[in-house]
């Protein structure tokens, strides 16, 4: 054990004054699920740990037509959310109860690709990280947030307070797809969210983002407007599924090839939109 | 570096315990307290051997700063079982033969703990996804499933009764 101090502040303002005093030699952790395990291996060597299960950002609630979910809420609380069941069944998909019990929605946004499903969800759902610093609060679209793997828009002085995720009507799904049936990193996840016309029937626009195919969860552009003004006929969602496939940027690890991952983004993106493409029933569990 | 005083509740009795800046619960569990039946097998969080019940909710001891649960009340298999016989999930576990080697037992009788809490009455699928990350090498799993199965149908008929 290297670490010489570990903070567990017991709010806001006293974590930025660490971190404000500690700057980037402080790790931040929340539920350790990603560190924890690092630093057992003696992988990770910190010297300074900060703590934030006591910091009081595990808080969610729904304002308007928007859900603020604080950043060390667990996914055993987003488990429990019916205002968008997409985020349910990403979070559903994540490791074990135990884990779920621990894991943050905040922390996985820093969980290293094949990992950050829930994330991968949220940037689909068009979430905004709200990122609280010595001058206040500031938010940064999640398509903005991520700048390479392991990096992001934070500076060494500021915090994830929380993230807020707009209530937009419409169709999304989140599908993982997985070595095992549970408890198991992606070979790939795909979320998608469609705006629907007044129509109800015609895609107005469209989010799809992926993770386990890029240094971080990514939106797949071409595949996006391609979907716009169809009404996700079969060769709309081959056009989408093809583009993503082509402008994904899959890796190889234990868990696949980079040459499998790719083939599985078609193969997932075309699965996510034809579930989509189905009329709304509200037993689906598919409403954004 | 300096080391910190916590106290919490294992299993009914206030503790106090001396550590280096954030040791896991876990190692306090086994090397100071004495509770080994919170096994060390991953700590990579991977395999559930750890699992503790805190406030009655399954987490993974080897993944938990001590300093984290400061104040809350852990539960291991030494708490679950009375000082005579056994807890009713553990001769489930015996009698549907749920364990082999008996490593992951542990962690699965606090899942199971937890499972009947919430939820008395448990499917086969609610099982299966209570268990689903506590890893068992020897069993198959059907044994487990069928014991959480046969402890939930005897307190039911404990409580007809």
């Amino acid at each position: 054990m290297t670490v010489s101090h570990y903070y567990l502040p017991a709010s806001v303002p006293e974590a930025l004054g660490l971190l404000g005093a500690h700057g980037p030699e402080l790790l931040v952790i929340a539920g350790g699920t990603v560190a924890m395990p690092l630093i057992n291996e003696g992988i990770s060597l910190p010297v300074r740990v900060m703590g934030l299960r006591r910091a009081g950002l595990d808080g969610i609630e729904r304002t308007g037509d928007e859900l603020r979910i604080g950043a060390t809420a667990t996914l055993t609380g987003l488990l429990a959310l019916d205002a968008i069941p997409m985020l349910r069944e990403a979070a559903a998909r994540v490791a074990g109860w135990s884990v779920r019990n621990m894991a943050t929605v905040g922390g996985n946004l820093f969980t290293p690709p094949p990992g950050g499903d829930v994330a991968t969800a949220l940037l689909a759902l068009g979430a905004r990280a709200v990122v609280t610093g010595p001058a206040g609060d500031r938010e940064v679209p999640l398509a903005g947030f991520w700048t390479g793997f392991m990096t992001n828009d934070l500076a060494s002085d500021e915090l994830l307070t929380g993230i807020v995720v707009p209530l937009e009507p419409g169709r999304a799904t989140c599908v993982k797809f997985g070595r095992k049936q549970a408890n198991t990193p992606a070979v790939v996840t795909v979320a998608v969210h469609l705006a629907m016309d007044e129509d109800g029937e015609t895609v107005r626009t469209a989010r799809i983002a992926l993770g386990a195919a890029g240094p971080h969860p990514v939106r797949m552009a071409r595949a996006e407007a391609a979907l716009a003004g169809t009404r996700l006929e079969p060769a709309a969602i081959a056009e989408s599924a093809a583009a993503a496939a082509a402008d994904c940027e899959p890796f190889t690890d234990a868990v696949a090839s980079e040459w499998y991952r790719r083939r599985m983004v078609a193969v997932f993106v075309g699965r996510a939109l034809t579930v989509l493409a189905q009329p709304a029933s509200p037993a689906s569990g598919r409403g954004a | 570096m300096a080391s910190v005083i916590v106290s919490f509740e294992l299993s009914g009795r206030e503790v106090e315990v001396m550590v280096k800046p954030m040791t896991t619960l876990q190692a306090v569990l086994r090397t100071q307290l004495g509770h080994t039946a919170v096994k060390d097998g991953c700590r990579q969080g991977g395999c559930g051997s750890c699992t503790v019940l805190v406030d009655g909710e399954p987490m993974l001891s080897c993944l938990l700063p001590v300093q984290d649960i400061a104040g809350r009340r852990v539960t291991t298999v030494e708490g679950l079982t009375p000082a005579e016989g056994l807890h009713p999930i553990q001769k489930a576990f015996l009698e549907a033969n749920g364990f082999q080697c008996g490593y992951c037992t542990p962690g699965m009788v606090l899942l199971a703990k937890a499972l009947l809490d919430h939820n008395p009455e448990p499917g086969r699928d609610e099982i299966v996804d209570a268990l689903a990350g506590n890893a068992c090498r020897c069993t198959g799993y059907d044994p487990i499933i069928e014991a959480i199965s046969k402890a939930a149908a005897t307190a039911a008929a404990g409580a007809a009764r």
